[in-house]
Formats: C-alpha cells, sequence, structure tokens
C-alpha cells in the first residue's frame, strides 16, 4: 500500500536525515513519503484502505426501514407478549407504561435487486443499490441509552475515555496523504435531538494527534483555519519564512529534533490552509455527479453534501471519514418523521455508493451505515390510528456495509416475527468492530495500545470476525 | 524503531528497561524486577499469574514457591526446567507463550530468563509495594562538588555507573523562566529578570525561588496538574452536560497549594472532610473530589447502574491518583499482573458507597445531586440563622398561644361553626362533560381526563379508573414550595399490587429525578414524600399496612408546611394510619411543582386498573373530626355534635376550633407560613456544591459479577484495604476517615512516592518512574529508585512540605542544567532518562495561552469564582453539536483576559484550542499529559483572535514602552517573551519580517485596519494602523517561536 506520512504526525526521525536542509520553504513531499504503516501487525492483505462511516445517531428504526414485519400490522395494537419479550429491561421512557401495544409499519414494502429483498418504500434509492449493500439485520448491542450506546458503538466501551473506531484505525494504520487528517468527522447541520460529543471522534488515551478533526460547513472548515482577517496568503508566508529562519537559529543551538518538527507541523498547517479549502470546495464536480446525491448537494452541511464530502476526502486519501446525521430518535410522531429523515439520508446514500462505483473505489472503501440501537416494535406512549412512536431497543437492529471486501447482495441475520429478538447469525458491536479491522487487514486481537498496564483493544476481551459477510 | 508513528510507549518500554540497553541484548546479570518481572507480567501472568479464575494449568509464575513447586523453575538448573523447555519448543501444542498469543518472547528475552534461573531464579517483590526505607544513605560521587543537594549526588551517582557527566549550568535567565513557568505557569517579566540580576548576594536564585513559591501564581499553575487527576469539570459530561458549579471546589485547590496545606491533609481533607472531627467549611469542599464525575440525566437511564459507575469512579480515582494502581482492571476479575483481587476492589468501592445519594441528575440542572454543602456568605447565614430561630420562635408560641385562647375555644364550643374551611377543590367524579369533571369548589376550574380513564362504579356514584397512562389534571391549588400546607382526601381502589404505582403527584421532573410532592403505591403501600431530591434531600413517609386490590379504601393525606417528616400525615379510613419514616432532611425547595395529577405521570408507572372517587383538596392540613365527616358522608356540624364532651372529644373539637376556626391561630399560622417562606427564599438564593456526607449506616457492598450494578454476588463485603498494602491502622474507624489515615501513615509504600513522582514529572517532563499512573507489574520501575526513596521519606519527614519539595527540585543542580546535548548523547538517552541534561518540554495549552495574555498586558489576576468563558470559534460553541446546551454567551473584556485554568471545562464540547494542545477531556482521572506537536497547533497560535489580539496588546506595549526606533522595540518584545537578548542574527531577521509586513500593510491599509479588529482590544488612535499591524505580526511571530512554545 502507497501510504504517505500523516500530517498530523510527523517524527523526529524524518529530519534526522535531513538536517543540512534548508528550511525556508522546502519541498515536504520529499520529506514526508515513505511508509508509515503505524504497528507492526502481522496481517493480512487489507480489502479496504479507507473507510466512511455514516452514523445515523438517535437509532432508526429498523421495523420501519429494513426489517419488515408484517405480524406487527396484523397484531397492531395487541400487548406485546411476555413471552417475546422474556424480561429483557426496557428504559426507563417506556418500561412504566401500563401497555406496550405492538406498532406496525405504516410504511410498505417491497422486494429491491435481485435477491427480492425487501426495504421501505422510504429508501427508494437504497433499493436501487441494494445488490451492491451486505444488509445485517442481526446487529445488537449493550446499552440501552444513547450516550452509552453511541459512545460503545465509537470506541468499544460504554465509558468514556477510550479511542474511537477512526483513532484506533488512524493509529494502526497511519495516513495515506500528507495535505488532510487522516481522520474526518462531518456532522450534519440541522437541530440535533440528540447531541453529539467530541469524544466520539476523540483519541482517549492513545495521542491526541489520533483523534478526529471535525469540519465543519461554515466558513472555516476546521477550527482557526483561515488567516485572521488582515492577513493575506503573502503576509502569511513571509512569516512563516522568517519564523522558520528563526527557529533554524535554535535549532543549531539546541540540535534538538523537536525544532525541527515544529517548523514541519507550522509548514503543515499552511498547506492543509490549502488543500482544505480545495479538498471542500464543489465547484468542479460535474453536474451528473451532484445529481447522484440529490437536491440537498448543493446546500452545505446537509447529509447529501457531506456524503459528496466524504467521496472527495476518501479520494484525497483520508483514511477515516465518520459522518454523524442525527434525528432518528423517534419515541413519538415517527409516521410523521421518519419519510423527512429517510429522504435526507436514502438518495445521498445510494449516490455515494455509485459515485465510488463509477470509480472504481468501491471495492477499496469500506462504506458503513447504521445507528447505536435499533427500536421497539411496541408503541411508546399512544398508540393511535395515525401515529406511533418507538423506544431505545438494543436487542436487534439493521446496519448495512458495502465495498471494501464484504459480500454484495446479501442480508446476514434475521430476526423474530416481532423484530423484538434476533434468530439468526447475531452480530455484537464487538464483532462489527472486528469484522472492520480484519477488512482494513488488522487481526483485531493484535491491534492493542499499552496504557496503564493492560494492553488495550478496541474489541475489549471479545469479538468475533463476522466470516459471512466478508467476499 | 521500525515505524515512526506509533509505537511510542512500546519504545519508551523496551529503552528503559535496563536503561539505555537495546531490547535485543540479553541482561547480564538479570535481575527480577529490572528484567525478569516486566518479562513474565507481560507476556506470562495473563494466564499463570495472580487471576485465579483464568489460571492455565495450575501454574503461577508470580510466585517462586508455586513455580518451583510445580517444576516450571528449577534455579540454577534451565535445563530441568519446564518453562525453559517451553519457551523453546517447537511444536505448536507445547510452545509457550501460545502461538495465537499476541506477546510473544523474542529471543533475547528467551535468553535473558534461561539466564536468571540459571543464577539462581531468584524473585524480588514488587519495588513498589517494599516498604519506603526509613532512610536512605546518599551515594559516593566522583564529582561531589557538582550537587547543589541531595537529589544531585542520586543523579550524579548514576552518570558515574554510565560515565557521563552532567551538562554545563544553563544560562541564568535560561533557569529563570525555567523556574518561572514551572512554578507559576507564566514568563518572568522583565521586571523579575531585572531583580534578578541585580541580585548579586549569595543566594539570589534562592530568592527567586521563594518569591516565586510565595506568588498566588503558584497555587494556580500547581491545581492545573490536580485538577486533571480529580478531572475537574465544568460540567457533568453526559447527554444534557448540565453545569457542575464545582468551581468552589477548584478555588479551594489553588488556596491549597497557595498555603503549602501539608500534603497528608491534602489527601484527608479530600478523602474524608466531612468525617474530620468539627469539619471547616474548606474541609467539607475538598471532598468534592469525590463528586465531579460525570453523572447523568439521559431519560431511561437506571439510577442504580449510574450510581455504581460513580463509585467504581471514585475508586479508579482514588487508586490512580494515590496508589498509582490500575484498580480499574480488577472490577471484572481479580487483577492480571498485581496482587489486587476482585473482592479488593469492592471492599474499597465499600468505602465511597455510603452517602445518601441518587445515582443520576435531575433533568433541569436546578437541583445540585446530594448531599451538599450550602455555599453561603456571611450575610446568608446571618440572615438564615435569624430566620431559622424566628420560624422556631413562632412555632413554639403557636403552641401557648393555643393554651391562652382556650376561653375562645370555650365561647365557640357553646355554639359551635361547622364550616369545611380552605377547601379548594371538591370532585366527585360522577360525571364527565367532554373531558371534564365538575369541581363544586369553583366550576371554572373543572378537573380534565383523557377519554382513556373511563367511568366505573364507585364508593359514592361513579369513580374514574385509570389506564395507567393517562391523567386525570385537578390543576394547581397554589401548592408550590415546601412550606405550602395541604390535604387531599380521596377513594381509592387499587387495581393491582405492583413494585411501584403513582396515585398522584404535583411535580416537576422526568425519570431520571422527579421534584416536588407525590403519593405513590409500594407494595400495596402508601409512600407520601416531599421531595427535592430522593433520597438525599426529602421527607417521606410509608405506610405499615397494604392496602387491599379491588376494594376501596378513604386515603387522606396532608402535609403541614413544616419541612420535616412528622409533618406528613396519612389517614387510612378514617383513622390515622401507622407509618414509619423513610427520610427526614429536606433543606431547600422541593422545586417547581405543576399540578395535582393522579393516576399518571410521564414515564412513571401509573395506577393501571385502579380507580378513585370524590377527591378533595384543602389549603391546610385537616383535622379528624374533618376527615370523619368526609369518609362517613356526614355534614360536620353533625358529626361535631355528636362528638362527647369528654377529653378525647375535646382534643378533636379543639384542634379543628384552632385548625379551622380561630382567628388569631389561623393568622399565625398565617404568618409562621411566611417567616418559612422568607427563609426558604433565603435558602434559594445559596450556591450549593455536592459533597461527601457519610449515612448513618453503610450501604452494603457486593462483589458484582463482570461488573455488572445487577448482579451482586455473595455476602456483603466488609471495608477492607488490599491485603497486599499495609494493614489498616490499628484504633482507626473503619471509614474513608481511617482510610485517609491508613494512605497517609509515614511508612505508607505509595502515597509519598506516588506524589514524589508526580511532582518530578512537573518539573522534568518525566516521572522518575515513566509510568506515572502505573506502578504496578506492568508499570516502568524508577530510573532512580534511591533517589524516589530518599525524596519520599524527606518528604514525609518534612511534614509533606510540597513547597519545600519544590524549592529542592528548582535548586538542584541536575535542574540547573542546560538542555543543550550533543547529538551523541541525544541518541544515547533520547528520553533524558539518566538527566545528564536538564530538562525540556513543550508548554501546556493553558502556559501558552496565560504567557500571550501576560505578555500582552491584558492576563487578570483574579483568583477564582466562576468559569470564563473567552473566544470559541462558532462553530466549536455549545449547541452546535447540542441543543440540550445553553447558548455560548461568550464573556466581556477582562473575563476573556483570565487564566486558562478558569475557562469554561464543558465535557462534551472542551474548547478545541485547547484539546489541540493536548489538555486532557477531564472525563477521567489522569496523571500525565501527552506532549504532541501537531499542525493544528500552529493554526491555534496564529489564528486564534485570543493570539491576534494578545499580540496586538504586546505589540501596543512594544510600541509604547520598548523606545523609539524598531531595532529597540523588537529588542524589548523578544526579552519580554523569551528573557533574554537576541543576537544579531535574530535581529536580522525580525528587521526582515517586520518590514515585510510595513510593506504589505503599506499598500492594503484597510488590511491593516481589518487585522486590528480582530478581537475586543481597541487599537489606540494615536498609534498608525499600519505600525501596529506590522508590530502585531512580530509579536504574533515571536509568540511562535519555538523557544516561546518550549521550555528550555
Amino acid at each position: 500500500m502507497a501510504t504517505a506520512p500523516d500530517p498530523l504526525f510527523v517524527t523526529r526521525r524524518h529530519f534526522l536525515s535531513k538536517l543540512s536542509a534548508g528550511l525556508g520553504g522546502f519541498a515536504l513531499s520529499s520529506l514526508l513519503s515513505g511508509k508509515t504503516a503505524a504497528v507492526d501487525l502481522p496481517g493480512f492483505a487489507p480489502k479496504a484502505k479507507r473507510v466512511i462511516y455514516l452514523f445515523m445517531s438517535g437509532g432508526p428504526a429498523q421495523q420501519d426501514l429494513f426489517d419488515d414485519k408484517p405480524l406487527l400490522r396484523q397484531r397492531n395494537g395487541e400487548a406485546l407478549p411476555d413471552s417475546v419479550r422474556a424480561g429483557q429491561r426496557l428504559t426507563g421512557m417506556s418500561g412504566n407504561q401500563a401497555v406496550l401495544p405492538l406498532a406496525g409499519s405504516h410504511f410498505k414494502f417491497s422486494p429491491y435487486g435481485k435477491n427480492g429483498t425487501q426495504l421501505s418504500e422510504l429508501l427508494p434509492h437504497t433499493g436501487g443499490v441494494i445488490d451492491d449493500l451486505c444488509l445485517i439485520r442481526s446487529m445488537f448491542t449493550e446499552a440501552i441509552n444513547h450516550d452509552p450506546a453511541m459512545t460503545f458503538f465509537q470506541t468499544g466501551s460504554q465509558i468514556a475515555g477510550r479511542p474511537s473506531l477512526g483513532s484506533w484505525i488512524h493509529y494502526g494504520l497511519g495516513s495515506m496523504n500528507e495535505n488532510l487528517p487522516a481522520f474526518v468527522v462531518l456532522v450534519t447541520k440541522k437541530p440535533t435531538d440528540q447531541p453529539l460529543y467530541s469524544r466520539l471522534w476523540g483519541s482517549g488515551f492513545l495521542d491526541s494527534r489520533y483523534q478526529g478533526v471535525r469540519f465543519s460547513s461554515g466558513k472555516e472548515a476546521v477550527f482557526y483555519l483561515a488567516n485572521p482577517d488582515g492577513i493575506c496568503g503573502t503576509g502569511r508566508r513571509a512569516l512563516l519564512d522568517k519564523l522558520a529562519g528563526l527557529n533554524q537559529i535554535s535549532y543549531q543551538n539546541e540540535l534538538d529534533p523537536e525544532i525541527e518538527s515544529r517548523i514541519v507541523q507550522y509548514e503543515m498547517a499552511y498547506r492543509m490552509q490549502t488543500s482544505v479549502p480545495e479538498a471542500t470546495s464543489i465547484d468542479g464536480e460535474a453536474k451528473s455527479v451532484l445529481d447522484l446525491y440529490g437536491p440537498d448537494v448543493s446546500q452545505p452541511g446537509t447529509f447529501a453534501a457531506n456524503c459528496l464530502q466524504a467521496r472527495r476526502m476518501a479520494e484525497r486519501g483520508v483514511r477515516f471519514i465518520q459522518l454523524y446525521h442525527p434525528g432518528w430518535d423517534s419515541h413519538s410522531g415517527l409516521p410523521q418523521a421518519l419519510p423527512k429523515l429517510a429522504r435526507e439520508v436514502d438518495q445521498p446514500c445510494a449516490g455515494l455508493i455509485t459515485d465510488l462505483k463509477q470509480r472504481g473505489m468501491l471495492e477499496d472503501t469500506l462504506v458503513i451505515c447504521g445507528g447505536e440501537f435499533g427500536r421497539t416494535s411496541y408503541s411508546q406512549g399512544v398508540l393511535t390510528k395515525d401515529t406511533y412512536g418507538r423506544d431505545h431497543h438494543p436487542r436487534c437492529f439493521s446496519m448495512w456495509m458495502a465495498g471494501g471486501g464484504v459480500k454484495p447482495g446479501i442480508v446476514h441475520g434475521a430476526t423474530d416475527d416481532f423484530g423484538y429478538n434476533i434468530t439468526e447469525n447475531p452480530v455484537h458491536v464487538h464483532d462489527l468492530h472486528a469484522t472492520i479491522l480484519h477488512l482494513m487487514g488488522i487481526d483485531h486481537t493484535r491491534l492493542t495500545y499499552f496504557h496503564q498496564g493492560r494492553h488495550f483493544r478496541l474489541t475489549d476481551v471479545a469479538g468475533t470476525l463476522v466470516k459471512g459477510i466478508l467476499a | 524503531m521500525k515505524f515512526p508513528n506509533v509505537p511510542m510507549l512500546t519504545i519508551c518500554r523496551l529503552s528503559l528497561l535496563p536503561i539505555l540497553a537495546m531490547a535485543s541484548r540479553a541482561a547480564e546479570n538479570p535481575t527480577y524486577n529490572r528484567d525478569i518481572r516486566p518479562i513474565l507480567s507481560d507476556k506470562c501472568f495473563q494466564c499463570h499469574g495472580p487471576d485465579a479464575a483464568k489460571r492455565e494449568g495450575d501454574l503461577r509464575l508470580d510466585l517462586r514457591e508455586e513455580a518451583v513447586k510445580a517444576g516450571a523453575i528449577v534455579p540454577g538448573k534451565p535445563a530441568e526446567s519446564e518453562l525453559v523447555t517451553r519457551i523453546h519448543e517447537r511444536d505448536p501444542k507445547e510452545v509457550m507463550p501460545p502461538p495465537e498469543s499476541p506477546r510473544q518472547l523474542n529471543p533475547a528475552e528467551r535468553e535473558t530468563l534461561v539466564r536468571w534461573i540459571e543464577q539462581g531464579a531468584e524473585y524480588q517483590p514488587l519495588w513498589s509495594f517494599n516498604p519506603l526505607p526509613a532512610s536512605v544513605p546518599l551515594p559516593e560521587v566522583k564529582n561531589p562538588d557538582w550537587a547543589k543537594n541531595e537529589i544531585d549526588r542520586f543523579i550524579a551517582a548514576r552518570l558515574d555507573l554510565e560515565s557521563i557527566s552532567p551538562a554545563r549550568e544553563a544560562a541564568p535567565e535560561r533557569w529563570l523562566r525555567r523556574a518561572t513557568f514551572d512554578l507559576t505557569g507564566l514568563p518572568p517579566t522583565s521586571v523579575d529578570i531585572d531583580a534578578f540580576f541585580a541580585d548579586k548576594a549569595p543566594g539570589a536564585r534562592e530568592r527567586a525561588v521563594d518569591r516565586l513559591l510565595a506568588s498566588p501564581r503558584y497555587g494556580e499553575k500547581m491545581a492545573v496538574d490536580w485538577l486533571d487527576v480529580a478531572r475537574y469539570a465544568d460540567s457533568f459530561g453526559y447527554q444534557s452536560d448540565l453545569d457542575t458549579q464545582a468551581w468552589p471546589y477548584r478555588d479551594w485547590v489553588i488556596e491549597a497549594f497557595n498555603e503549602n496545606l501539608p500534603w497528608d491533609q491534602f489527601i484527608t481533607w479530600q478523602i474524608a472532610g466531612d468525617l474530620l472531627p468539627n469539619p471547616t467549611r474548606n474541609q467539607i469542599i475538598a471532598t468534592a473530589f469525590n463528586r465531579i464525575h460525570r453523572k447523568t440525566q439521559e431519560g431511561g437511564s437506571v439510577e442504580a447502574e449510574y450510581r455504581q459507575e460513580g463509585i467504581a469512579d471514585r475508586v479508579h480515582t482514588f487508586g490512580t491518583t494515590f496508589l498509582a494502581l490500575t484498580f480499574e482492571c480488577t472490577r471484572c476479575h481479580d487483577h492480571k499482573y498485581d496482587p489486587l483481587t476482585m473482592r479488593d476492589y469492592y471492599s474499597m468501592g465499600a468505602f465511597f458507597n455510603s452517602i445518601d445519594e441518587w445515582g443520576l441528575l435531575h433533568g433541569n440542572g436546578s437541583i445540585q445531586p446530594n448531599p451538599v454543602l450550602f455555599l453561603t456568605n456571611p450575610e446568608q447565614d446571618k440572615t438564615m440563622a435569624e430566620q431559622a430561630a424566628a420560624v422556631a420562635t413562632a412555632e413554639k408560641s403557636l403552641a401557648t398561644k393555643m393554651q391562652e385562647l382556650e376561653p375562645a375555644f370555650q365561647a365557640w364550643l357553646a355554639a359551635p361553626g361547622a364550616e369545611m374551611a380552605d377547601m379548594s377543590g371538591s370532585y366527585d367524579l360522577d360525571a364527565k362533560d367532554k373531558d371534564e369533571f365538575a369541581n363544586a369548589v369553583d366550576i371554572k376550574r373543572p378537573a380534565k381526563s383523557s377519554d382513556k380513564n373511563k367511568l366505573v362504579p364507585g364508593q359514592r356514584g361513579q369513580a374514574l379508573s385509570f389506564t395507567g397512562d393517562d391523567p386525570l389534571s385537578l390543576g394547581n391549588h397554589g401548592v408550590i414550595h415546601q412550606e405550602d400546607a395541604f390535604t387531599v382526601v380521596f377513594w381509592l381502589k387499587p387495581g393491582e399490587i405492583t413494585k411501584r404505582s403513582l396515585v398522584f403527584h404535583n411535580s416537576a421532573g422526568y425519570d431520571p429525578g422527579y421534584n416536588g410532592f407525590e403519593l405513590l403505591l409500594e407494595d400495596g403501600k402508601l409512600r407520601w414524600m416531599v421531595a427535592r431530591e430522593w433520597p438525599g434531600n426529602c421527607i417521606a413517609v410509608r405506610t405499615k399496612d397494604t392496602l387491599k386490590v379491588n376494594t376501596w379504601s378513604h386515603v387522606v393525606v396532608s402535609y403541614d408546611g413544616s419541612s420535616r417528616a412528622a409533618g406528613l400525615k396519612i389517614s387510612l379510613d378514617g383513622g390515622t394510619a401507622e407509618i414509619e419514616t423513610l427520610r427526614d432532611q429536606l433543606t431547600r425547595n422541593c422545586g417547581s411543582a405543576s399540578a395535582f395529577t393522579f393516576g399518571e405521570r410521564v414515564r412513571d408507572s401509573g395506577l393501571r386498573g385502579g380507580a378513585v372517587d370524590d377527591i378533595r383538596i384543602f389549603n391546610r392540613p385537616i383535622t379528624p373530626l374533618e376527615i370523619k365527616a368526609i369518609q362517613q358522608d356526614k355534614p360536620l356540624a353533625g358529626v361535631i355534635a355528636e362528638t362527647p364532651r369528654d377529653e378525647a372529644g375535646l382534643a378533636l373539637l379543639r384542634s379543628y376550633y384552632f385548625s379551622a376556626a380561630d382567628p388569631t391561630i389561623r393568622a399565625a399560622t398565617a404568618d409562621l407560613k411566611k417567616l418559612r417562606q422568607a427563609r426558604r427564599q433565603t435558602i434559594d438564593g445559596v450556591r450549593e456544591l455536592p459533597v461527601m456526607k457519610e449515612m448513618p449506616e453503610a450501604r452494603p457492598a457486593h462483589i458484582l459479577a463482570r461488573g455488572a450494578y445487577d448482579h451482586p454476588e455473595g455476602e456483603p463485603l466488609p471495608r477492607v484495604t488490599p491485603a497486599a498494602l499495609p494493614p489498616f491502622p490499628a484504633g482507626q474507624a473503619v471509614n474513608r476517615l481511617g482510610l485517609a489515615r491508613w494512605l497517609t501513615e509515614p511508612n505508607h509504600p505509595l502515597t509519598a512516592r506516588v506524589q514524589v513522582n508526580r511532582v518530578w514529572q512537573h518539573f522534568f517532563g518525566r516521572g522518575l518512574v515513566s509510568t506515572a499512573e502505573n506502578f504496578g507489574s506492568q508499570g516502568e520501575i524508577p530510573s532512580h529508585p534511591e533517589l524516589l526513596d530518599w525524596l519520599s521519606r524527606d518528604f514525609i519527614t518534612h511534614q509533606w512540605d510540597l513547597k519545600r519539595l519544590c524549592r529542592q527540585i528548582v535548586l538542584s543542580a541536575s535542574y540547573r542544567q542546560d538542555s543543550r546535548v550533543s547529538t551523541a548523547l541525544r541518541q544515547k538517552d533520547p528520553a533524558n532518562i539518566l538527566l545528564a541534561r536538564g530538562p525540556s518540554k513543550r508548554l501546556s495549552g493553558e502556559d501558552l495561552r496565560d504567557q500571550a495574555l501576560a505578555v500582552s498586558g491584558l492576563l487578570q489576576s483574579r483568583i477564582g469564582g466562576p468559569p470564563a468563558k473567552p473566544y470559541l470559534p462558532a462553530s466549536a460553541t455549545w449547541r452546535v453539536l447540542n441543543s440540550f446546551l445553553p447558548e455560548y454567551q461568550r464573556d466581556k473584556a477582562p473575563d476573556i483576559y483570565r487564566r486558562s485554568l478558569y475557562t469554561y471545562w464543558r465535557r462534551t464540547a472542551p474548547p478545541p484550542g485547547m484539546l489541540a494542545f493536548d489538555v486532557p477531556g477531564r472525563d477521567v482521572c489522569t496523571v500525565r499529559r501527552q506532549q504532541t506537536n501537531t499542525p493544528l497547533q500552529p493554526l491555534v497560535m496564529l489564528n486564534d483572535p485570543q493570539f491576534v489580539e494578545a499580540s496586538r496588546g504586546l505589540a501596543i506595549r512594544m510600541i509604547r514602552e520598548g523606545g523609539t526606533d524598531f531595532p529597540s522595540r523588537a529588542r524589548w518584545a523578544f526579552r519580554e517573551i523569551l528573557g533574554r537578548e537576541p543576537v544579531e542574527q535574530e535581529n536580522h531577521l525580525l528587521t526582515e519580517l517586520h518590514d515585510t509586513q510595513l510593506d504589505i500593510f503599506r499598500k492594503d491599509p484597510k488590511q491593516a485596519e481589518a487585522y486590528l479588529k480582530v478581537g475586543d482590544l481597541a487599537a489606540p488612535p494615536e498609534i498608525p494602523a499600519i505600525d501596529l499591524a506590522a508590530a502585531t505580526v512580530l509579536a504574533n511571530a515571536l509568540l511562535n517561536l519555538d523557544e516561546a512554545i518550549t521550555l528550555r
């Protein structure tokens, strides 16, 4: 794999051989080539070089989108049988309800693709690319509330303080580009129902260089990226040149390679000032490409725009691109809210898959889409003719993956007729993590970090490779 | 070092073990702690170590006796040792470690093991558990003159062994800058520098250090490290991320450092200040150390789960902070490497589990989690004392007044009236009009219920039967505050007996916590409560008798507004119910109540299948005669008339008369309410801080299987400290105070070592034990064990005097050394373990921002107070990712110029400029910060308005104070930041930089003006914009110099 060093990490080693080089405006690329695979991992050939993770935060309702349950419609309004629930815990939000009425989806399902996979009418575009997707209907997790569940999905632990998936992969594999961070986060700009926290893309106990860098859709994609008002490119360049000169004097005096490293970081920052706007500008995108992502794509900060950004980042060698689309926490009024939510993501997701495929990038890009848990088959709150809500449900939910070594056009796992329990091929969060790492060429038991006397893993002491979904 | 990207830690570990030896070389004379334990621990103990549950083949290698007994080790005879055979085995089924283990032995490690067995396989106890020696002899050194104090003898002795000479002394200004930053977090001012150089008498450095130690800035600087340890933050860290308002704790930490509170007391106050005899306010504030962990209010969270999470955090923090042991490893199993068991873990938790707390936060942020300390000011103290006295006097005088008014009662008795006074609502629930039920007292305020609750035959006429999910709302009735007295009367027919169903409430909140008035049915018993927060701040009683299912009971509950459990009454079927008191501590308002609501509450379990009839509400606790009249459905006049005029009867009549009829008593009661109200209003304005307060009886603690809150196992655990550490001191109470005494015993092997090591790390950037967070088997061994012991013993002997310790370090020859070093020596000891040179380290995020503010002249010196909210990029403000949060209201000058430790630390959205410089997230205890060097850092230093504005401040000073021509101004600014004069080459570059910028701004003066508008600080009109802009760029460049960023 041709890899370039991580712009957020340039060690002194790069300089030891270049100490005599003039440092005014030297060519960084020559200094920054070479392998940077992070860990000496006895690996296997990676199938995916990069990940685009479309996180549907809040927990989408699988019964209304990916996992049709006709029985719920037939028995709409009847109480959830105790035999199905089998004493499993509920949240405090619906756990005290006097009745738990089954709520059949108001949305029609129909077959898509060569295998006739049933998908909701809310996902026609996803249906159009279903033959490229691997739909997992048997995901489960341990957490039942948003904060711990998202933290679990993103870090492998419900408790804050562990590195995020993107940080682990960045740490494990290094960067593939020299102008952009290796781990980029994009959040849909919309009023959020459930908050997002910077620790979800934090590096935990790993060095902070591995933390995700959030790109926002405003005038400044990265915090403090733009020169202050009144400072032009020429002025900044002149300042950096003199600064490098002054620092070079310090270096000659101190002989500390950290100083050389600092000079390079300033150059890198300068380059990011150009490369980030270039990467995030969609001016050069063909209309046919924009159209793939749907009408929202021209509006910065939408999920569609972020999906296009994700492809652009992927093209430019960003290793891990994490999108968040909040809003899926449908405790009430689900039939009214879901069509809009689905519209926001359906075409962009499909567009991303198509775009990647057209460019030949899908085969080495792993795309993942899903939330932190599923939703209950019973209605939280009042079930009426017109509406219902669904509470958090960790025991089964659906996700899909595509590209990067995943078997396309299959459905993995199944749930019972009530959509309450998994009946075949359960996939735990740790299993998913193990599989993602595997696809990236990493044995999840060997990607470790020594901290507080222990070799920590993303998958803790668990995780089984989901062989059934490997291409 | 094959790949540069990652294994920094691995590199450190390898380079450390036999110091400076390469890992590929086997140790010549291996010793257990230095050479063998690291190998066995990392590669073998996982399956052959202390954890009995996961032990393979019944073999443990961490105990010599066991290893020898099993034949794994035959001392002196490697060829006969099974261990040696197995590690050289080729058969994949036999070889150890097994091929699937990620941690394999390399040839050097195998050889080291063989050599060690050959030489007798001597074990050593874990170094950190060894007793701290009573004294440590100073080593002899080749050049005793180099040493300034004892520290240097140990450093020199180690260097002698390696035949390395220490570096020369750093230039005095360099030392001054180093010491000033390390002790105060700020650069020396030019005044400081001049004074230092002007002081020619012997002891100038000592005097400089004493001045720094006496500066209030010292406490601020030292507090930063401790606030990382204490995971101090200004918000609770989950979902809605409510404010902790815990800054009084932060301020106490600063004060404690400035006052040089002896370290043993510093520890004791934080662990157990509340248990000290007659604790002072500060001693109690200090215990907030155990309460500032993260806490959630997310709907649906399980209280017990998060309460356990809080206790776990206290244990982890205690373990890391004071013992440098990884207790978290023992939450689910015995420790894999260290002599700590799962039982130890939960026994330790037993010290921290017995405060009357609720595991979740109340949702609206107005209620701090109990127990709390009232942070009154003296005026409030005075007012509250006066008001409490007034209430007590009024309460007493009511009784006296009644005696005095006996004649009035007798007069009334002659011709008694019979008024149902103070009734504010009466609902017979017999007929529904649309969704309304008539209120006989006020037809404009009917009760409301959804159609789902059905009318059914009642005790009298119709009654309302509940689904459990639909409420009957009666409106508010003026019952809002803790002083509001009232009575609710009704018939109740439970439909089922459950663990919990709500009868009625008048409360706010949602499932993580309700506050207000509520009546519950718990296993058929009525629980009647007025709560600010259950269980820590409320009054609650419960009936001893159980109500019958499908049977009508007449229920009367009343509250007298006294904030005492004795003021809660329950009457059942006409008689006073026998009750037990569950809680009797309501110290401040029970919160904003909403409306009296029957049968349902948001996310609570409702009165499913139960029915209610004939509800009446009174704004006073009604009396037995009234209750009897209502229950028996008789006119009150008749009940009064038939009441016998004997002693018991007269008492009932008297009670009724004074409560309902006597104008004097009724006026006095109203006055009493006003006094209670005034007192409550004073307390409403008092800030509160969550602290520790021990429950009268300890809560039982259990081992929790897999750490899960709902899987307790076995018998309750006593509070005990780990068996591998010294015994609990005899005669000490077995509580947190005893624990603190145990910890601060002069012979505790860990407490002083752990702290001394962190102080060393503070000054040298690296601890004598580089893993400051882990002194266990998987941690590093000390680079200078004797020095660590000497310093620890010295620290204890000198009353745990932290300032003294800092002074010793800063004045040592070791610390005074120049950090410059030959490339050869740097390559030999890249991490500066041997200390053949002075420390060099990047300034922290706080230091860098504070330095900029200091040289700009903008920095504020005010200590403490509520957190500051300086500039944030718009895309980093709080509501961008979390609509539950308030708007980020940036402060104005001068609050934006406060030291960085006062910046609001929002756990879910910390300031990005600080994160870029490795300031930890404060989610969990952190004892060692990372030091990275990334391109995000220059972006902050060059573009953050805070730095641009500070550069302008410096530029203004430069122009005003630095002389009239550019060269002298540049020299002045250079010295202000770096504490030294620039050399000629530097002068030259500075001039070039300035000229270029002048040129650019001259060509486009609008740009200069725009640049000067960044940030709030106005540009003085008398300085030409172009000059000031160019000077600002120069100042900004100076702040970005490596020499300004790195302390050398």
